[in-house]
C-alpha cells in the first residue's frame, strides 16, 4: 500500500491535510472494475495505489481445459470490446505452433473483420471518454450516444455475418467459421462511407473545441523514454513519438498487401492519443475498402469443418503470436503437447501493460485529470484481469 | 493540425466562439434528424438470417420424426457444458431419451449447431423468452421442440456450416501460403 | 372583506397570490424537467420519456410519486441537523426569488422597488444550503464537491451581478417592472453592441451559477457521482432537485425580463395574459438555449473554470457596465 495512504489511514480521518479517496471498483468512470486509492492534497493527486483483479475469471486455466475448437468462442471474452482481435491472437498462436496454413480468403476476411472491430472499439472509446469528461447529463452523453449510434451500424454488419453482436466465435484454427453472405460487401461499403461522414461531425464537435483542448492538452504526458521503458503499446506509444505498429513490423494475415499509414504524434498527452485514434479510424476504413476490393475466391478454412470436440490437434511446440488490437499488443503464448488441448496458454493483455504507466503519470494531476487520463488509456478489464 | 490552446489570446477567444458555434450546429442538426429508436416491443427490427437466438430441436421434414440421434457430440463440445443428453437405443436408429439445455448459462456460440450430424439442434431468429423465474430457462426436450415450432429458424445448421468451412476436395490452387 | 385594515387585506392578498404562484412554479418545475429530457433526447437521436402517459407526459408525476415512496437513507455518521436542514435551506431561497418577478404588468406577488437586488441577494443564499449538504453527508465525494461549489458559485456571482446591473443602468431603476416597461419598443438584447454582449455574458454566468455543463464540475456525474447530493434519497433528494430547477427557471425568467423584454410582444397591451404568455415563451427560450449549450460540450476542470471567471468574465462584465454607464450619461436615458 502507498506509504502516504497508510499514514492517513492510521491517523484517521481529519488527522492530516491529505485525503485518501477510493475511486472504487464501482465508479461511473472506472471503465470497468478498477480500484484506485488516490491520496489527495486538496485537488492534487499525490499518491496512487491501483488494485485490479475484480474481473479475474481464470482464462488461462480455461485455456488448458478447453480444446482448440472450444476456446476461440471464450477468447473473445478477454477483450470483450474488441472480441475479434482477441480471438485472432489465440488462433494465430495455435496456427503458429502447429504450422497450420490459412487460406488467402480467410486472411482477407480476418483483416476486414479486425479493422471493422477497430472502428467499433474506437467508437466506444470516444463515446465513453467524452462521457467521463462531459458528464452523464451533458455534452459527454451527447457524443456518447452519437458514437454508439455509429457503432450499432458496425455491429449490424457483424450480426449479418456471424449472428452475434458482441462476442463472436468467428475465428477457428485454420481459418474462419463463416463466409460473407450475399450483399454483405455492399452493405459494408455503405456503412463505412456513413461512418466516414459522421467522423467529420465528431471532429467538428471536438477537435478545435477550446473546452476539449483545455481538458486534454498537456494532460497525462507520457514521455518517449517512459513509454519505451514501461512497455505500453498501441495508441499510447504511438502518441508518444514511437512508430510501433505490429501490422507494419511483423505483418500477419496479409497485412503487407494493404497500403495504410501508421499515425504517430509526438506530444504524448491525451490530445495526441486522441489524434492517433481518430486517424486510425480513417486508416481502418481505407484498409477495409482495399480488402473488399481485392477479396480473393477460395475456401475460408484450411481444415474441414468442426465435427467433434477434439478434432484439432496441434503438434508439440511453443510459440507467441501477437496482433495489433485497438488497445495495443494482444498476445498469446501457447505451449502445445500434441493433444487437443494446450499444455499452457498465457495471455498478454494490452490493457494490463498499459495500466502500468498510471503511477508515473497520475502523480501531480488533478482529480478531474485522472478521469481524462483513464479514458485516454482506454483499459478494458477483461484483458487486464482475464 | 489544429492549433494548440494557449498560443495567442485573441486566437483562442475567436477559436472558442467558433468552436462553440460549430458544436452547437452539430447538436442542432441532430435535433432535426429522425431518432433511430425502434419501439420494441411494439415494433421489432428485422433480424438477419444468421441470427443466433434461442436453441431448439427439430423434426425431420419428410418423416416427422425427431432429428436428434442422441450422439452427444453437442454435449462434449459445449464450452460451458450446458447440454446434457441421454441416449435411447432403438432398432433402426437411436434417440435422445432426455435432452436438457440450461439456457441461462448458454453462451450462444453455435458450436453445438456446428457439430450436429443430423441438423437436429438449430438456433432461432428470436430471443423473446424473458422470464422472471430462472427455472423456466432450464429447457427440456419437449420445450426445445416447442421452441422449434414457435419461432423462425435461422440459416445455420450443422451441415450447412461444415460445408461452408470445408475446403473443396479438388486440389485447386486457392492460394493459402503460410501467414 | 369590508372592515379590515388595508394592511390585513394586502397581507391576505399577498398570501393568496403567493400560494398560487408557488404551486404554479412547482408544477412548472416538474414539467420543465420533462421538457429538458425530451429536448436533450431529440438532440441525441433518441426519444425521451415515451411510455408513461401519452408521449411521456405523466413521467414527472411518476418520478414525483417514486421519490415520495423511496426510503430515506441517512448515513450513520452524518451530521444530522446540518444534513436534514440542507435541502430546506437550499430550496427556500430558490422559491423566494419568484416573489419579486412580475409575470405581467400588475401580476406578481410583490413588486419591490429593489427587485433586482433582492433577487440577486437571495439567490446567492443557496450556496449555504449546498455547502451544508456537502458537509453534513460525511462523504468525501460530497465534501470535495461542496468545496468546488463554494469556489465556483462565489466566483461567478460577481460577473452575474455586474451583468444583471447593465439593464438596471439602461432603465434607470431597480424595480423589475420598470425595467420591463423600458423595453416596450426594443428589448435590450437588440441594443447592439452592449446589450447583445451583455446577454451573452449573462448566459455564460447563468450556466456557471446553475452548475450546468460546461461548468458542472461540482456534480460531475462521472467523477463525483452526484456531488453534494450523493447521500440524499427520497423526498430530500426531490427537494434538492426542485430547488435546482426552480433556480434554473428563475434565472431564465430574470434573463427574459432583463434582456428580452419580458411581456412585450404582439397583442400584449390588449389582454395582460398575452403578456404573461410571451414572458413564459421568452423564459423557455432562455432555458432551452442554456439546455442546448449544456448538451453540446464537455466540462472543464475547476481551475480552468475559475480562470475563466476571474480572468475573462469579470473584467468583461465590468467593462460592459462602465461602458453602459458612460453611454447612458452621454445620451441621457436613450438608446445605446
Amino acid at each position: 500500500m502507498d506509504p502516504e495512504a497508510r499514514k492517513v489511514v492510521e491517523l484517521g480521518y481529519g488527522g492530516s491535510e491529505r485525503l485518501t479517496m477510493n475511486m472504487g471498483p464501482q465508479h461511473p468512470s472506472a471503465h470497468g472494475v478498477f480500484r484506485a486509492i488516490l491520496t489527495l492534497e486538496g485537488e492534487t493527486v499525490v499518491g496512487v495505489d491501483a488494485v485490479i483483479g475484480y474481473l479475474h475469471r481464470c482464462h488461462e486455466k480455461l485455456g488448458e481445459s478447453l480444446t482448440y475448437t472450444q476456446y476461440p468462442s471464450i477468447a473473445s471474452k478477454t477483450d470483450y470490446v474488441a472480441a475479434m482481435t482477441s480471438e485472432l491472437a489465440y488462433v494465430r498462436a495455435a496456427e503458429l505452433v502447429g504450422k497450420i496454413e490459412v487460406p488467402k480468403r480467410a486472411q482477407y476476411l480476418r483483416v476486414i473483420v479486425a479493422e471493422l472491430q477497430r472502428i467499433a472499439s474506437h467508437c466506444l472509446w470516444l463515446g465513453t471518454w467524452c462521457l467521463d469528461m462531459g458528464g452523464a447529463l451533458g455534452g459527454g452523453a451527447t457524443v456518447f450516444l452519437y458514437c454508439i449510434r455509429e457503432r450499432e451500424w458496425v455491429l449490424d454488419l457483424f450480426e449479418a455475418l456471424v449472428g452475434a453482436r458482441l462476442l463472436y466465435g468467428f475465428h477457428q484454427v485454420g481459418g474462419v467459421r463463416y463466409d460473407i453472405p450475399a450483399g454483405w460487401a455492399q452493405k459494408c461499403r455503405e456503412t463505412i462511407a456513413l461512418i466516414e461522414r459522421r467522423l467529420d461531425e465528431y471532429e467538428d464537435m471536438l477537435e478545435r473545441n477550446a473546452f476539449f483542448q483545455a481538458r486534454t492538452q498537456g494532460v497525462g504526458v507520457i514521455s518517449r523514454e517512459l513509454a519505451q521503458t514501461v512497455g505500453v503499446s498501441g495508441p499510447l506509444i504511438r502518441g508518444s513519438g514511437v512508430s510501433y505498429d505490429i501490422r507494419r513490423l511483423e505483418p500477419y494475415s496479409s497485412y503487407e498487401d494493404f497500403d495504410f499509414k501508421v499515425p504517430v504524434e509526438t506530444a504524448g498527452d491525451c490530445y495526441a492519443r486522441y489524434r492517433v485514434r481518430m486517424v486510425e479510424f480513417r486508416e481502418s476504413i481505407k484498409i477495409i475498402r482495399q480488402a473488399l476490393d481485392g477479396l480473393p475466391e477460395g475456401p475460408v478454412s484450411s481444415r474441414p469443418g468442426v465435427k467433434s470436440v477434439g478434432q484439432v490437434r496441434v503438434a508439440k511446440g511453443e510459440g507467441y503470436a501477437r496482433v495489433e488490437g485497438p488497445r495495443g499488443e494482444v498476445g498469446c503464448y501457447l505451449i502445445a503437447d500434441g493433444g487437443p488441448k494446450p499444455y499452457r496458454m498465457k495471455w498478454r493483455g494490452a490493457s494490463f501493460s498499459n495500466l502500468s504507466v498510471l503511477p508515473h503519470i497520475l502523480i501531480g494531476t488533478k482529480v478531474a485529470d485522472v478521469v481524462a487520463i483513464m479514458g485516454s488509456v482506454d483499459p478494458v478489464f477483461g484483458e487486464v484481469d482475464r | 493540425m489544429p492549433r494548440r490552446l494557449g498560443e495567442s489570446f485573441w486566437g483562442d477567444l475567436f477559436g472558442l466562439v467558433a468552436a462553440v458555434v460549430r458544436a452547437m450546429k452539430v447538436t442542432l442538426i441532430n435535433l432535426i434528424r429522425r431518432p433511430i429508436t425502434v419501439h420494441y416491443p411494439d415494433r421489432t427490427r428485422k433480424y438477419p438470417d444468421r441470427y443466433r437466438g434461442l436453441l431448439a430441436l427439430t423434426y425431420d421434414k419428410e418423416t416427422g420424426e425427431e432429428n436428434c440421434i442422441g450422439c452427444r457430440l453437442c454435449e462434449y463440445i459445449c464450452p460451458p457444458q450446458v447440454i446434457k443428453v441421454e441416449m435411447l437405443k432403438g432398432e433402426k436408429r437411436n434417440f435422445a431419451k432426455t435432452f436438457t439445455l440450461e439456457l441461462y448459462a448458454c453462451e450462444f456460440c453455435e458450436l453445438c449447431v456446428q457439430v450436429c450430424p443430423t441438423d437436429a439442434i438449430v438456433m432461432m431468429k428470436s430471443f423473446d423468452m424473458s422470464t422472471a423465474d430462472r427455472r423456466e430457462l432450464l429447457l427440456d426436450k419437449d420445450r426445445l421442440h416447442q421452441i422449434g415450432l414457435t419461432f423462425e429458424p435461422s440459416w445455420a445448421t450443422g451441415n450447412l456450416l461444415r460445408d461452408m468451412q470445408t475446403p473443396p476436395k479438388v486440389p485447386a490452387k486457392a492460394g493459402g501460403h503460410a501467414e | 372583506m369590508p372592515g379590515l385594515p388595508p394592511l390585513a387585506l394586502e397581507t391576505i392578498r399577498a398570501f393568496i397570490v403567493g400560494f398560487i404562484v408557488l404551486n404554479v412554479v412547482i408544477g412548472m418545475v416538474t414539467y420543465v424537467t420533462l421538457l429538458e429530457r425530451k429536448f436533450a433526447a431529440r438532440m441525441q437521436s433518441r426519444i425521451g420519456p415515451y411510455r408513461v402517459g401519452p408521449h411521456g407526459l405523466l413521467q414527472p408525476i411518476a418520478d414525483a410519486l417514486k421519490l415520495m415512496m423511496k426510503e430515506d437513507v441517512v448515513p450513520r455518521q452524518a451530521d444530522r441537523p446540518v444534513y436534514n436542514l440542507a435541502p430546506i435551506v437550499f430550496l427556500v431561497p430558490c422559491m423566494l426569488i419568484f416573489a419579486t418577478v412580475p409575470f405581467a404588468p400588475g401580476l406578481g406577488v410583490a413588486d419591490l422597488n429593489i427587485g433586482v437586488l433582492f433577487f440577486l441577494a437571495v439567490s446567492a443564499m443557496e450556496i449555504v444550503g449546498l455547502f451544508m449538504g456537502g458537509w453534513g453527508s460525511n462523504n468525501k465525494y460530497a465534501l470535495l464537491s461542496a468545496m468546488r461549489a463554494v469556489n465556483q458559485i462565489i466566483s461567478y456571482d460577481l460577473p452575474f451581478i455586474f451583468v444583471a446591473l447593465i439593464p438596471v443602468v439602461l432603465a434607470g431603476s431597480l424595480r423589475l417592472s420598470d425595467i420591463a416597461a423600458a423595453q416596450a419598443d426594443l428589448p435590450f438584447v437588440f441594443w447592439f453592441p452592449l446589450g447583445t454582449l451583455a446577454f451573452l455574458a449573462y448566459v455564460v454566468a447563468t450556466l456557471a451559477a446553475e452548475n450546468r455543463v460546461p461548468f458542472d464540475i461540482l456534480e460531475a456525474e462521472s467523477e463525483l457521482i452526484a456531488g453534494f447530493r450523493v447521500e440524499y434519497s427520497g423526498m430530500k433528494f426531490a427537494l434538492i432537485q426542485l430547488g435546482e430547477y426552480a433556480h434554473m427557471i428563475a434565472t431564465s425568467f430574470l434573463g427574459a425580463l432583463l434582456f428580452l423584454g419580458a411581456w412585450s410582444g404582439p397583442w400584449s397591451d390588449t389582454w395582460p395574459w398575452w403578456g404573461a404568455l410571451w414572458f413564459l415563451l421568452k423564459a423557455m427560450f432562455v432555458f432551452l438555449l442554456v439546455t442546448w449549450i449544456r448538451w453540446s460540450f464537455v466540462r472543464i476542470r475547476v481551475d480552468q473554470i475559475l480562470a475563466i471567471s476571474w480572468k475573462l468574465l469579470l473584467p468583461v462584465s465590468l467593462l460592459l457596465l462602465m461602458a453602459t454607464a458612460v453611454v447612458v450619461v452621454l445620451r441621457g436615458t436613450g438608446h445605446a
